[in-house]
């Protein structure tokens, strides 16, 4: 087994796990831990394809993708913390509506 | 052989650690691993760069930002044991996902190349060159995720 096919597998194996923990979780906080595993995954991905193609292209994607993962956290726990800091559970299945 | 396979075996341990956490903050801590391993990983197969930017934004800023959100949550963000349907969810969903990828990485078999771009000087090459336009974009997007984020939160006190 080469170390490119563990990376590749383990990317592989991040991404489900990211993705099982979107839907087992329930706290909003957790859930967008999870989606940053997913954000990594795919990054871990582009930077192995940047070793495997010699395509330096992909490595800079990686670096937009990082500043895309930072800005959807701090999108993310606003709403969360704008949504739950008054309830008594974070829980994301409880609000029935959003008021606008 | 031997680093990379490390840092790939506490990559997932701590992802799996993340997921099934019952205290967020041990979430948090987990994603501290997971990013510091991902951040060993991408040294290891020739990315300085990106292993920087790992640690500086993953492991410095958005790990803090989890543990502030964690703090401000109510009862620290603690949540009921998930119950059975969840369970059935997440395990078809992330199988699904699983054996998608896996019939998509047993059809390749990648070896590395010989050429060794990746310096600084040749991904800075590409950022301002090919792709300049999405690199300029992340300029507006990260203006617009500060405003929208204190956006949400002004709205929230005056309610």
């Amino acid at each position: 087994m080469t170390p490119e096919m563990l990376v590749l597998g383990t990317s592989a194996l991040l991404f489900a796990t990211g993705t099982g923990g979107v839907l087992l979780r329930r706290n909003p906080i957790a859930m967008l831990m999870s989606v940053e595993v997913m954000l990594n995954a795919g990054n871990l991905l582009l930077v192995l394809a940047a070793r495997v193609r010699g395509a330096v292209d992909a490595q800079a994607a990686a670096l937009i993708v990082l500043v895309l993962a930072a800005a959807e956290a701090v999108v993310g726990l606003g709403l969360a913390l704008a949504l739950f800091r008054n309830r008594e559970r974070a829980d994301a299945d409880e609000p029935r509506e959003v008021r606008g | 052989m031997l680093p990379i396979t490390i840092g790939c075996l506490v990559a997932l341990v701590s992802a799996v650690w993340l997921v099934l956490a019952r205290r967020p903050v041990h979430g948090a801590v987990g994603l501290l691993g997971h990013s510091l391993a991902l951040a060993g990983l991408y040294l290891l197969l020739g990315a300085e760069l990106v292993a920087m930017g790992q640690v500086l934004i993953y492991s410095g800023a958005i790990v803090v930002l989890f543990l502030f959100v964690v703090a401000l949550m109510p009862a620290g963000g603690a949540e009921d044991a998930p119950d059975i349907g969840r369970i059935g969810t997440a395990a078809v969903g992330g199988g699904a996902i699983l054996l998608a990828l896996a019939f998509a990485v047993g059809a390749v078999t990648p070896t590395a190349s010989d050429a060794t771009a990746g310096g600084v000087v040749d991904v800075a090459r590409s950022l301002f060159g090919s792709l300049i336009v999405p690199f300029e974009l992340t300029a507006p997007l990260l203006l617009v995720a500060i405003v929208g984020a204190v956006a949400i939160w002004r709205r929230q006190e005056q309610a």
